[in-house]
């Protein structure tokens, strides 16, 4: 004869039921307008490029769209053009994960050993980023790197962005200059919250300045660190606006990146269905480096 | 306490006033019982906007009481039209680039067929053939070139006094004065394409023109002739030759715009300005009265390189096109502003004030340079002159107005062949891969035949 336990359920009364209903209910209410409008600006676009990717849509009507299978993707990727665009957007990655952080870091930690002014200079720091980079590309494109009346000029110097070989690094250190007290500021923010007594207990222990650095500040700000590094990543693949804004991708496609490649092909030759493709083709970069940043994350939680 | 009714109700009351807003916006009529019209163009300066202002806008509003026509300036013209278009909105006056661009959205239904308009018009009459072909797809009429244009030689009398030099009229003497100039440390010649890459669609134009004869390029057009046709492969490398040498714009090609390069010309640093002449447009800011030398700048038609096609021949195109909205619900307005933008007084009001962008392609435009000063009248010499020879059929195509428009992008990348980046057999492989694409696709917009 087999015995069969049985539990009793656990006993919900029903006042209890409703009101988590009721407060399941308000949360979907509350995050209701944000998931709304991710979904109509995001989502529905974003699948709708896909789509599009695989036609030859004009941009100009609906009428006239005729599904091209992979050929999109089978002509940029024989194109040289994108092959170039592709290594200008990693030469940009390797410009972009190691000068404006070194920078970055290297200004938080002078502001961080400062007492007086510090608000100051990170107004000053900022200032750049938060123009507009319509502005900054127009005073570095007419001012300073001209070779007739600007900075450029009166060194002597070629103009920079007319270079087969600088214009795309001439257009970075643009970019860069825009972007790196951004970084200062947060790194300097990630760095005033380790712990003091950290700090104070590897000062007693005789570490130098650069010890302390490394050993203690580096490592209590290593989140911050890897959040910024794909930040970048993902960005530095969606590069677009100073490039266009300096070079346009030129001269003869020397400083073209996917954004730029994309944006011609969708403004230039009335070709969205490859500008899709191209667009696709960056953000799966960027999906990449999510993931990893995903996976990374997961890691350090669940190591904790 | 909120529940699933108190959801469903709110949810409905949202959908409601939502769209009560969305409802409210019909054909707008001001309080006079005016129609509105509304033209958008590119972000011209603000004499220029004031010159638009007062001849069209306000010429046109007081000349009937219809409509009244509004015009917005805003330098992403282009982009804000493609945009408009797609979603079947949009100015009633649809400004574009030229044929190439009114034949992709003809193709598209976005225009609006103007064949009755140009019967009760008489437009056909009324303009140079080959420019008013250009706008039409399968025999009807989709948009109409605003005005003429011709790419040639700006020049500084004073900088060839100083260097000894007379007006060059042959290609050999241009670069012989270009040498000149460099050795005496001046630019050859200034112009260039920074911030907007297509200024490169300008040369390879003009050297198509001038080398391989625009009946290569027509017969490339029609499909008769390959783009890697002989004639065609010479016209890119004298290109590139010329660019080599440094005749265009020295080493700062990259680094120069039309407005700057006007600007070095005016301050002597060159004796010559390579460009289109609406490049006019930006000469008043430094050839002016207050600098006094108005009377320095002259243009000359670019030589012919090839010395058996007939000369002098012109690089036609067209600064921009105007067509009518089919999303429009004032057609007739915005066809009767086009036709006030096609006359004569019209075309003489604006280039008093604004030279290089109203050529109004007249085929009996009373041009008399007498008429003008300063540099309008130049201005009026030079296209009365293009005139001439598109009437003649001495012309070729700038790439902009009559090609298709990514076989024109294609063109663009002719900076690539003067760079060394790639060959004239690759550059013009992809020119041709393209042209066929869009030439199945119907996107060929019809073009005037030049004499052979």
């Amino acid at each position: 004869m087999s015995t069969t336990t049985v539990t009793a359920a656990p006993v919900v009364r029903p006042g209890r039921r409703r009101a988590k209903r009721d407060r399941t209910l308000t949360n979907y209410l509350l995050i209701a307008p944000a998931l709304l409008l991710s979904v109509i600006v995001v989502v529905i676009p974003g699948i709708m490029t896909a789509v599009l990717s695989f036609t030859d849509w004009s941009g100009a009507s609906f009428d006239n769209i005729n599904f091209r299978g992979a050929q999109n993707f089978v002509e940029i990727f024989a194109d040289p053009i994108f092959a170039t665009s592709l290594k200008n957007n990693l030469i940009w990655l390797a410009l972009f994960l190691t000068l404006p952080v070194i920078i970055g870091l290297a200004t938080a930690w002078l502001l961080l050993r400062r007492g007086r002014m510090r608000t100051v200079y990170q107004v000053i720091f900022l200032m750049p980023y938060v123009l507009a980079p319509v502005v900054n590309a127009m005073v570095w494109l007419s001012i300073i790197y001209n070779p007739n009346g600007g900075v450029v000029g009166a060194l002597g110097l070629p103009g920079p962005l007319s270079s087969l070989s600088g214009a795309l690094y001439a257009a970075a250190a643009v970019d860069m200059w825009h972007y790196w007290g951004f970084l200062t500021i947060v790194y300097f923010g990630a760095l005033r919250q380790t712990p003091m007594e950290h700090v104070e207990a590897a000062t007693v222990d005789g570490a130098n300045a650069w010890q302390i650095f490394t050993n203690v500040y580096l490592p209590s700000i290593r989140s911050t660190l890897m959040l910024m590094f794909v930040m970048i990543v993902i960005f530095s693949f969606l590069a677009f606006d100073y490039i266009w804004l300096l070079t346009q991708g030129g001269p003869a496609h020397s400083s073209e990146v996917m954004g730029t490649y994309a944006y011609a092909f969708a403004f230039g030759s009335f070709q969205f269905g490859k500008a899709a493709a191209v667009g696709l083709i960056m953000s799966a970069f960027g999906l990449v480096a999510s993931i990893v940043y995903t996976v990374m994350s997961r890691r350090q939680l669940s190591q904790r | 306490m909120i529940t699933w009714k108190t959801v469903a109700s709110a949810t409905a009351a949202a959908a409601m006033l939502a769209l009560a807003a969305c409802a409210g916006n019909g054909t707008a009529a001001d309080g006079g019982g005016r129609q509105d019209l509304e033209f958008w163009f590119w972000g011209a300066g603000p004499a220029q906007q004031e010159v638009m202002n007062e001849v069209l806008v306000k010429g046109y509003n007081e000349s009937q009481d219809k409509y009244t026509l509004s015009v917005n300036f805003n330098n992403a013209v282009d982009k804000n039209i493609q945009v408009a278009l797609s979603s079947n909105k949009g100015p009633d006056i649809v400004y574009g680039s030229g044929p190439s661009f009114s034949a992709q959205y003809a193709a598209s239904n976005k225009l609006a067929d103007m064949t009755p308009y140009a019967e009760q018009y008489g437009w056909e009459d009324r303009l140079l053939a080959p420019m008013y072909e250009s706008g039409t797809v399968d025999g009807k009429l989709y948009s109409l070139p605003n005005s003429l244009i011709n790419i040639g030689v700006f020049y500084n009398k004073t900088v060839l006094a100083d260097l000894g030099a007379e007006v060059p009229t042959t290609f050999d003497e241009l670069t012989a004065v270009m040498d000149q100039a460099a050795a005496a440390g001046l630019y050859p010649s200034v112009t260039g394409n920074k911030g907007w890459k297509p200024v490169n669609q300008n040369y390879i134009s003009m050297f198509l023109t001038h080398e391989a004869g625009g009946h290569a390029v027509y017969e490339a057009l029609q499909g008769t002739a390959k783009w890697t046709d002989p004639r065609i492969v010479d016209a890119v490398n004298a290109s590139a030759d010329f660019y080599k040498a440094g005749y265009l714009g020295g080493d700062d090609y990259a680094n120069l715009n039309f407005v700057e390069s006007m600007q070095l010309l005016a301050q002597g640093k060159s004796p010559f300005f390579i460009g289109p002449t609406l490049a006019f447009q930006f000469a008043s800011d430094f050839f002016n009265e207050e600098a006094g030398n108005v009377e320095d700048l002259g243009f000359m038609p670019f030589p012919n390189v090839n010395g058996d096609l007939a000369s002098p021949s012109f690089t036609l195109g067209s600064t921009a096109s105007l067509s009518i909205n089919a999303a429009s619900e004032n057609k007739d307005g915005a066809a009767e502003v086009i036709d006030y933008m096609m006359s004569e007084d019209f075309a003489k009001e604006m280039n008093k004030s604004w030279p290089g962008y109203w050529a109004v392609p007249l085929k009996d435009f009373n041009l008399d340079e007498n008429e003008y000063e300063g540099l309008s009248k130049e201005f009026v010499k030079a296209i009365k002159e293009t005139s001439t020879g598109v009437a003649d059929g001495n012309f070729g195509f700038f790439a902009g107005t009559f090609l298709p428009p990514a076989t024109a992008s294609a063109l663009t990348d002719i900076d690539g062949v003067w760079l060394g980046t790639v060959t004239t057999e690759e550059f013009l492989t992809k020119v041709q891969a393209t042209f066929d694409g869009e030439l199945a696709k119907g996107l060929v917009p019809p073009v005037p035949e030049p004499t052979k």
